[in-house]
């Protein structure tokens, strides 16, 4: 966490977060002055139907700066849908999704950098080295070519000794490794896990909860899962299968 | 492959022996166009239909904008046309001692011609990489998209060949006209099938 910056004073409190896609500047208690700059996020009756078979029915939820939500619910009740279409990826039948910041409503091509996301239809390019993925997201995204950033990552999910070992020959728990560090390249707002710790072992969960506890400092995150320890990481949850 | 194939059965089945001097111009020109037509048919379509395949198509689309992706797609068609031409159309002219009277006007047919294949071609790709018989479906679309350079491409082989009215390459200016609409039309058009 290089970018973020914690100033604190004894009395008044003082906090600064350094951002690359904005700056969110929180100054509490500091001679009356209360200013909030910071990004939510606003799912506004959601509703998703395939045919005639209804999947979600008017959603509606808002996450804020510093918050995690769980998004819990039975196989097939439309958890991975619900975080498709607040990625962009699906749209939905009804509703919107909106991303703020600074309770201005932020348009479609600036969504695009402000989403992370892991999940497990997203694949990474198995002809390349997990080097080579993060170098090549990285021109995608337009971040300046920087190969310690992308070792950085790597040494973050735990990955950075197979950095240069082709994708086709990792397990299933280091591609998730690679996924996370993929969905990080641009240090996202909003950072979307589908499943974030299927396939990993015990020190994989643990890069999970670090990095979920990471976002908390500057963004928000949704998580998709079933798995009780995963939920847990989360101040709320919503229950799809009710 | 296909190329190649298609190339060597019509040299061996047609040659340059069977047809009179006087069509030689116009049959050859229409035989090197349906051979880079439909290579370009067969193997071009794959480049969407590829990552949806391996699922990375909506990593991409979650971290690139919609046109990087069409100009990042379609110069990988042009790169993978134009190393086509670069093959079959010496072979061609060897194998069927292609007589050519303004070469320059020919190469520049040729080279404009594939900038015209792979613009009409990226933006189908895209389209059928979402549908089931994607194979059928890449012909019969782009087929009229492709017909009118198709006509175009002809002419000006033909035109190259017998060496008369190629003064200011007429062909190749409606080729290269056909690139920029294409291109305009696709970047336009790219982000409404990119974004379901």
């Amino acid at each position: 966490m290089s970018r973020v910056f914690v100033f604190d004073f004894a009395t008044p409190k003082f906090r600064l977060t350094s951002r690359t896609q904005g700056i969110w500047l929180n100054l509490t208690w500091l001679y009356g002055i209360n200013i909030h700059v910071m990004y939510s996020l606003r799912v506004t009756n959601v509703s998703k139907h395939y045919s005639a078979t209804p999947l979600l029915q008017n959603i509606s939820f808002q996450l804020q700066t510093g918050e995690a939500l769980a998004v819990a619910g039975w196989n097939g009740s439309g958890k991975s849908t619900l975080l498709r279409i607040i990625a962009g990826l699906v749209k939905p039948s009804a509703g919107k999704v909106q991303i703020f910041f600074d309770n201005e409503p932020i348009s479609k091509e600036r969504k695009r950098k402000l989403i992370g996301m892991v999940a497990p239809s997203l694949a990474i390019y198995e002809e390349l080295t997990a080097l080579e993925n993060l170098e090549f997201f990285c021109r995608v995204r337009g971040i300046p070519h920087n190969r310690e950033k992308c070792l950085d990552l790597m040494e973050r999910v735990g990955l950075c000794e197979q950095a240069n070992k082709m994708c086709r020959n990792y397990s299933s728990g280091m591609i998730q490794r690679l996924k996370l560090a993929q969905a990080l390249l641009h240090n996202p707002p909003l950072l979307l896990l589908d499943e974030p710790g299927c396939n990993l072992d015990s020190k994989g969960m643990k890069v999970v909860e670090r990095i979920i506890l990471d976002q908390r400092s500057f963004g928000m995150t949704v998580i998709a899962s079933n798995e009780e320890r995963e939920v847990e990481y989360a101040d709320r949850v919503i229950n799809l299968s009710k | 492959m296909f190329a190649l194939t298609t190339l060597i059965a019509v040299s061996f089945s047609i040659g340059s022996f069977r047809i009179g001097e006087t069509e030689k111009p116009f049959l050859y020109a229409v035989l090197l166009w349906i051979i880079l037509v439909f290579s370009a048919l067969s193997g071009l379509s794959r480049s969407f239909v590829k990552e949806r395949e391996a699922g990375t198509i909506d990593v991409l689309r979650l971290s690139a904008r919609p046109q990087a992706v069409f100009l990042g797609k379609l110069f990988f068609n042009l790169t993978l046309l134009l190393a086509l031409e670069s093959i079959i159309v010496p072979l061609f002219i060897l194998l069927m001692e292609y007589k050519i009277e303004s070469f320059g006007f020919f190469a520049a047919m040729i080279i404009s011609g594939g900038f015209g294949l792979a613009a009409g071609t990226t933006v189908v790709a895209a389209m059928i990489a979402q549908a089931s018989a994607r194979g059928a479906l890449f012909s019969a679309l782009s087929f009229p998209l492709l017909l009118p350079l198709m006509i175009t491409g002809i002419k000006g082989c033909e035109r190259a060949a017998i060496g008369v009215g190629v003064t200011g390459w007429p062909e190749v200016k409606i080729s290269l006209a056909y690139v920029i609409i294409m291109i305009t039309m696709s970047l336009l058009l790219f982000p409404l099938v990119w974004e379901e």
